[in-house]
């Protein structure tokens, strides 16, 4: 059902005080209509720091006040909360973490009413266009357009093996290919990696039979890493400061160089007009693992929450504004320019990642 | 901080005649970021608020941060979030975004760069152990317990002792052949400060004095500094030396301190960070030779002359946990550092009596409390001389020791014994000061200083003068004002020597350590 606000406001004026509340009585079942009626009930939860921007945009605050919603959302890291009992203490109304395994994590720790995969996200590795060129070069990694595709495993090989740019064929390149996530056991992207990893090391999807025997590299791949922090906007927000010296590899969410363009299209275009080759590029490693973005309903009023997030109107500000994909992994429908050709249409290597049991492990192991 | 209504109101009461507190917005920065003080305050201006941005170094901003109750400032600006991580456990600072960042680099006099064979040549951290054994190469550099450009050098340095220079691995710390490297290498220290704007300072005298220091750690963007200003004096630029094996970034953090100030100091707040991180001020910021953020600015053009290139991709070394760089500090200070060599004169002339002579053993006790110097990262080692010189008219007795802990005790015994009472003559204590030294500035192993606090005025002492520059061997003469000391006494030696004058008025126990920062 599509009435604007206006058509509403005009009824009410024309049709007079019978005709509001007749309207208002029928209208109150809709979801969609519950907001414009004045009745917005406030959710009080945790979510992700890579949704806090969507949480806050205008057009998210404007789309939930239509339900009849409106959000009161603290960031938290999605390991967090899913298990700290300082923050399930707070009695949360809902979660909102980054991860489905995370979804059976909570489960052990609060009881949740309904659970919905609301957006999904790829795990990437950004980095800049020389290095992203070395790569290829080096035949770990191949052009797609303005994003790149990296072999997963031999990235990974190259980083535990220490090996240099030199040693890699890029003369041009100075210091080791050297690479960064957050911390694994504070923040999902660190978390996915780590999955990721897992699965690469163990050669498929790591179950608590192989898992021993990658353990040692998969901690030698972490503690490599030095100081991870407990954020990926953390991550992002160094990978920007410091640029391809600081920062030459880090593992993040696909819609985080996104959302970072469309923020401020000056900036990206004085990124474009920049002399000099160091530009941010993506690369989609091979295979990746999808980061999903489940909402898990603490409440009876957060499913709907669960529809509103649904709804075309908010699943296409989280595309358009924010580059994240569909509960499926399909994108939007309709894209910004600024942005074309960054994001492939379609992951194919998708690995699953192991079961919440293994990962609790590999956390205990990196701890 | 008040809201601009405030700062109205005080102005008014300001033009009515009472001496009525102004608007109040208080930073406090690390001194490399003094360069944007003109910048911050005419934001300030523009909002009617009164900004006081304080300059201390990194650990003191850390320690700030680490006591129990949150300390008195609105927001902090330290030189590198590492500290932040390492002290701030309370997570007071809030909204952390870097401004700048700059890489701590080696900047070398031209000539020497030329002698050492190092111009476009890449230069690895072996390259400049090499020249410091040989006895070719010594530097400044600011104390790594203290300061951040300190820290950041000292850390590339014991990743790239254990041979893994591309990250800080925690097992260097207990490998005997890195801790041998790194300790042959901090013997380059020429001299040491607890604060790397001041340190820049210190390259610059040694020109104006004629006789420039070889070298300086200090951040690219300061090297530039340090150029600008000697280019407008026709003086030989530092080269600046990339080590090839990666270095360490500064990132230069400004983040907001909750203490409960209200809705207006945090609006504030923000809006100053916006404006710091605008593209145009970062263009500003750029032009000082600082490296901005993605998409910010435009990077400072290269210098060619002096290697200088802010858009160079220069490779940063992974940094452990902040637990392992605590650990790695205390390392530096008590087992790698170039061991000191430092002389008080301590005044107990007649003008000490009552509080003075209290508070001057007080002082005393914490700076020989291996527990609290501990705290601050000022412990003495073994390795350290120290002369204890009590004084009024003349110099009542030399009590010399080492920083063991039984050799701090006894010299504790020897200032608690003083009473108060004579004259005064600080000069005649540095002469003798210098004197006692001698033998063991001779061995070219310590860090020396002189430390004189005082309270009162001497007897003018030309002969001083002319005593250090015969035969000073360049050991600095750091004073501690107290009472109503005449500061211009304390601040001609100081010139002279190319030291500082601390205050210690206010507080004689932080000015004492501070000034073990230097040293």
């Amino acid at each position: 059902m599509t009435i604007s606000r206006r058509a509403v406001v005009g009824l009410g004026v024309l049709g007079g005080s019978i005709a509001v509340t007749g309207t208002a009585v029928l209208l109150q079942n809709d979801p969609a209509m519950r907001g414009v009626l004045g009745k917005v009930d406030t959710l009080r939860g945790y979510a992700g720091g890579e949704k806090m921007a969507f949480i806050q945009n205008p057009k998210t605050v404007r789309a939930l006040r239509r339900f009849g919603l409106a959000l009161d959302a603290e960031r938290a890291g999605s390991v967090d909360q899913v298990r700290d009992p300082q923050l399930l203490g707070t009695n949360p109304q809902f979660l909102w973490p980054s991860s489905s395994p995370l979804v059976e994590l909570a489960r052990k720790h609060a009881k949740v009413l309904r659970d919905q995969v609301i957006f999904n996200s790829p795990i990437v590795v950004y980095s800049w266009t020389p290095f992203a060129d070395g790569l290829v070069r080096a035949g770990m990694a191949m052009r797609d357009g303005a994003h790149y595709y990296i072999d997963a495993h031999k990235l990974i090989d190259a980083v535990l093996a220490r090996k240099s740019w030199q040693q890699l064929g890029q003369q041009d390149l100075y210091g080791t290919v050297r690479l960064i996530s957050t911390d694994p056991n504070k923040a999902n992207s660190g978390f996915m990696f780590a999955g990721l990893s897992a699965n690469l090391l163990a050669g498929d999807v790591a179950t608590e039979e192989t898992l021993p025997a990658v353990l040692p590299r998969l901690t030698e791949l972490f503690r490599g890493m030095g100081y991870k922090p407990d954020s990926s906007g953390k991550v992002f927000d160094d990978y920007i400061a410091g640029g391809p010296g600081a920062d030459p590899l880090v593992v993040g969410y696909e819609n985080q160089l996104i959302e970072w363009i469309l923020a401020d299209p000056d900036r990206w275009a004085r990124v474009e007009a920049a002399a000099g080759p160091a530009k941010p590029v993506t690369l989609y490693p091979r295979p990746t693992v999808y980061s999903a973005h489940p909402l898990l309903a603490l409440v009876p009023q957060a499913g709907r929450l669960i529809d509103a997030m649904m709804s075309p109107d908010l699943q296409s500000i989280g595309w358009r504004d924010h580059g994240f994909r569909g509960p499926l992994g399909s994108v939007g429908a309709e894209t910004d320019p600024l942005i074309k050709g960054r994001m492939p249409n379609q992951i194919v290597a998708v690995s699953p990642m192991p079961d919440i049991d293994v990962m609790l492990k590999i956390l205990q192991a990196l701890a | 901080m008040r809201s601009a209504l405030a700062a109205l109101a005080a102005a008014a009461l300001l033009l009515a005649g009472c001496g009525a507190p102004h608007a109040d917005f208080h930073i406090v920065a690390g001194s490399e970021e003094k360069t944007f003080e003109p910048i911050v305050q005419e934001f300030c201006a523009s909002r009617n608020v009164t900004c006081r941005i304080d300059y201390k170094g990194s650990l003191d901003i850390g320690l700030m941060l680490e006591g129990a109750n949150a300390p008195d400032v609105d927001a902090v600006w330290p030189a590198s979030s590492l500290w932040l991580d390492i002290y701030d456990a309370h997570r007071r600072v809030k909204d952390l975004k870097s401004i700048a960042s700059s890489p701590v680099i080696l900047g070398v006099r031209l000539g020497k760069a030329r002698e050492l064979g190092w111009i476009g040549k890449p230069v690895h951290m072996d390259d400049i152990l090499a020249a410091v054994t040989q006895g070719r190469l010594s530097f400044l550099m600011t104390s790594a317990t203290q300061s951040n450009s300190g820290a950041a050098a000292y850390l590339a340095m014991l990743a790239a002792a254990f041979g893994k220079p591309d990250r800080l691995d925690p097992r260097a710390l207990d490998d005997p052949e890195a801790r041998a490297k790194v300790k042959s290498l901090l013997k380059g220290v020429s001299r040491s400060s607890g604060s790397s704007g001041w340190l820049k300072d210190l390259y610059l005298s040694s020109v104006a004095a004629g006789h420039p220091y070889d070298a300086m750690w200090n951040y690219e963007a300061l090297l530039k500094e340090t150029n600008d200003a000697l280019r407008a004096r026709g003086g030989e630029l530092l080269y600046a030396v990339y080590p090839a094996d990666g270095t360490t970034y500064a990132d230069a953090p400004l983040g907001y301190v909750e203490h409960g100030q209200g809705k207006d100091a945090k609006a504030f707040f923000d809006a100053l960070q916006a404006h710091l991180l605008s593209a145009d001020i970062q263009a500003k910021i750029a032009a000082f030779g600082r490296r901005t953020a993605l998409g910010m600015a435009r990077p400072a053009p290269p210098e060619a002359d002096w290697n200088f290139d802010p858009s160079r991709v220069v490779p940063s070394i992974a940094l452990p946990e902040a637990r392992v760089i605590a650990r790695a500090l205390t390392l530096y200070q008590e087992v790698l550092r170039r061991p000191s060599l430092t002389a008080i004169c301590l005044d107990f002339s007649g003008s000490m009596q009552g509080d003075g002579e209290t508070q001057l053993k007080a002082a005393l006790q914490t700076l020989f409390d291996p527990s609290q110097a501990a705290h601050s990262l000022i412990q003495w080692t073994p390795q350290d001389r120290i002369f204890i010189l009590p004084f009024d008219a003349d110099v009542r007795e030399v009590d010399q020791g080492d920083g063991s802990v039984a050799s701090q005790a006894r010299l504790l015994g020897a200032v608690q014994r003083q009473s108060a009472d004579g004259g005064t003559d600080m000069y005649a204590c540095a002469e003798r000061a210098l004197g006692e030294m001698k033998p063991f500035l001779a061995t070219g192993q310590f860090l020396p200083a002189v430390v004189i606090m005082t309270d009162g005025r001497s007897e003018a002492h030309q002969g001083f003068n002319e005593v250090w520059r015969t035969d000073g061997r360049d050991v600095p003469i750091f004073g501690v004002t107290f009472g109503d000391a005449d500061a211009r006494e304390l601040d001609e030696l100081a010139t002279m020597t190319r030291a500082r004058v601390f205050d210690g008025r206010a507080d004689l126990t932080e000015a004492f350590r501070s000034v073990r920062g230097y040293n």
